[in-house]
């Protein structure tokens, strides 16, 4: 299953912390996909990503300042 | 030449875009999520300064001045600035570059925060300022109290900052997912390629350096600082003294445009319109820092980089408590907000 969190407009911390929120809900293999405009989030979200051990399927711009990153439960 | 401050502000705006770097992250990150990268990250951006401040003074290539420490002002001044920061959702330099990437909410952030600055420097909040800021104690540095060659604290910190960057090396064992690159050499690094943390407070480290001599040499011995040339900046803008333009106002214009200039290259720059309550926490957080800066004499770059890195009392203090204020920030206001959020957070779709 798929999700979308779209959180464009937002700025840092919130995609991160409503990522987090979302995540909660997802079963294991289950996919998020983050849709953000706040340039930090380039950073935070792969790294929280990474530490959580939680594999990016997918990470790319949408258009200026914008990208979608998608993050699978493990 | 002040134009050189015009420069290292051109770079310092383009580093810190491209690197993200970002202090309110870094002290929001100890609450929100007991992240310590970030601010480790910073720690070896003071490690890397304070050897080199150290060493261009023991060369005496720059003088660094002794002062006392003004403990009420830096302790009040960090908390205040610490919340506000969290609220404005950037500190000085993280809302001057914000601003650059085209943050609307930024721009109501910086003017509230170079105006309040203005206001407590020479305005009518100057007296409180001044007030506050002559309670002191005696010996404002580390070495000053303690008679120890200020290069024992070097090594200090140095060792601090490299055992803290083998740790997250260490722990970091996944490589971070990246951009699919569409570009390639030097415009692939500069313009698009992750910059890693650490290696970014370092360059800032090495530029915050170069930045003392240069701005010495026009007549204003320090070094970074954003708080007194933005309320320089309002100043000269209400009443066209143009004495107020000095190393540290070309300093933030540039800093300001640098970023732009990042963002643009990068396909970073997009005007963003904040909703309702972004708009007032933005100006709310931008009056906030105005205040706080002033008061502890310094915003994240004059106490928690500059000053840390001179070991004045000034800098640390200020520094925690601006930790300490982020921290009251993150439970009253982010916290608050996730609750009230998390209901309406997604839409499901099936894939």
């Amino acid at each position: 299953m798929k999700q979308v969190l779209e959180t464009t407009g937002l700025v840092c911390p919130f995609p991160l912390v409503e990522a987090k929120d979302a995540m909660q809900t997802l079963e294991s293999g289950d996919e998020l996909v983050i849709n953000f405009d706040c340039t930090q989030a380039t950073e935070s979200i792969p790294q929280w990503a990474a530490e959580s051990g939680y594999p990016v399927t997918h990470f790319d711009r949408t258009g200026d300042a914008s990208w979608t990153i998608t993050v699978q439960k493990a | 030449m002040i134009v050189t401050g015009l420069v290292v502000g051109l770079v310092l705006g383009f580093v810190f875009q491209r690197g993200r770097f970002c202090v309110t992250g870094a002290f929001r990150d100890l609450t929100l999520t007991g992240n310590t990268r970030w601010f480790s990250a910073l720690i070896v951006l003071i490690a890397v300064h304070s050897a080199g401040l150290f060493l261009l003074g023991t060369l005496g290539v720059i003088t660094l001045e002794e002062s006392a420490f003004p403990w009420l002002a830096s302790i009040l001044g960090g908390l205040i600035f610490g919340f506000s920061m969290v609220l404005a959702g950037g500190c000085a330099t993280g809302t001057y570059y914000r601003a650059g990437e085209g943050l609307v909410g930024s721009w109501f952030a910086l003017i509230f925060y170079a105006l309040v600055a203005a206001v407590m420097k020479t305005g009518p909040g100057a007296e409180l300022t001044t007030g506050l800021r002559s309670i002191t104690v005696e010996n404002g540095t580390l070495q000053s109290s303690t008679g120890l060659s200020p290069w024992v604290f070097v090594a200090v910190i140095a060792a601090i900052a490299i055992a803290l960057t083998v740790h997250h090396r260490r722990k970091q064992t996944v490589p971070l997912a990246t951009l699919p690159p569409r570009k390639t050499g030097i415009a692939h690094l500069l313009t698009e390629k992750r910059w890693n943390p650490f290696a970014t407070a370092a360059v800032i480290g090495v530029i915050a350096t170069i930045a003392w001599p240069l701005s010495a040499a026009t007549g204003r011995n320090s070094g970074l600082g954003i708080t007194t040339p933005s309320a320089n900046l309002s100043t000269y803008l209400t009443t066209g003294d143009s004495s107020l333009i000095d190393w540290g106002v070309m300093l933030v214009i540039g800093i300001l445009v640098g970023s732009f200039i990042a963002a643009k290259a990068s396909g970073e720059f997009r005007i963003r319109i904040p909703d309702k309550d972004t708009v007032i926490k933005s100006i709310l957080g931008g009056t906030g820092m105005g205040v706080g800066a002033a008061i502890a004499g310094g915003c994240t770059v004059g106490n928690a980089m500059v000053s840390t890195a001179q070991f004045e009392y000034q800098g640390w203090v200020a520094t925690f408590f601006m930790i300490v204020g982020a921290g009251i920030a993150v439970k009253t206001t982010i916290r608050t907000r996730q609750q009230t959020a998390a209901p309406a957070v997604a839409e499901s779709r099936s894939a």
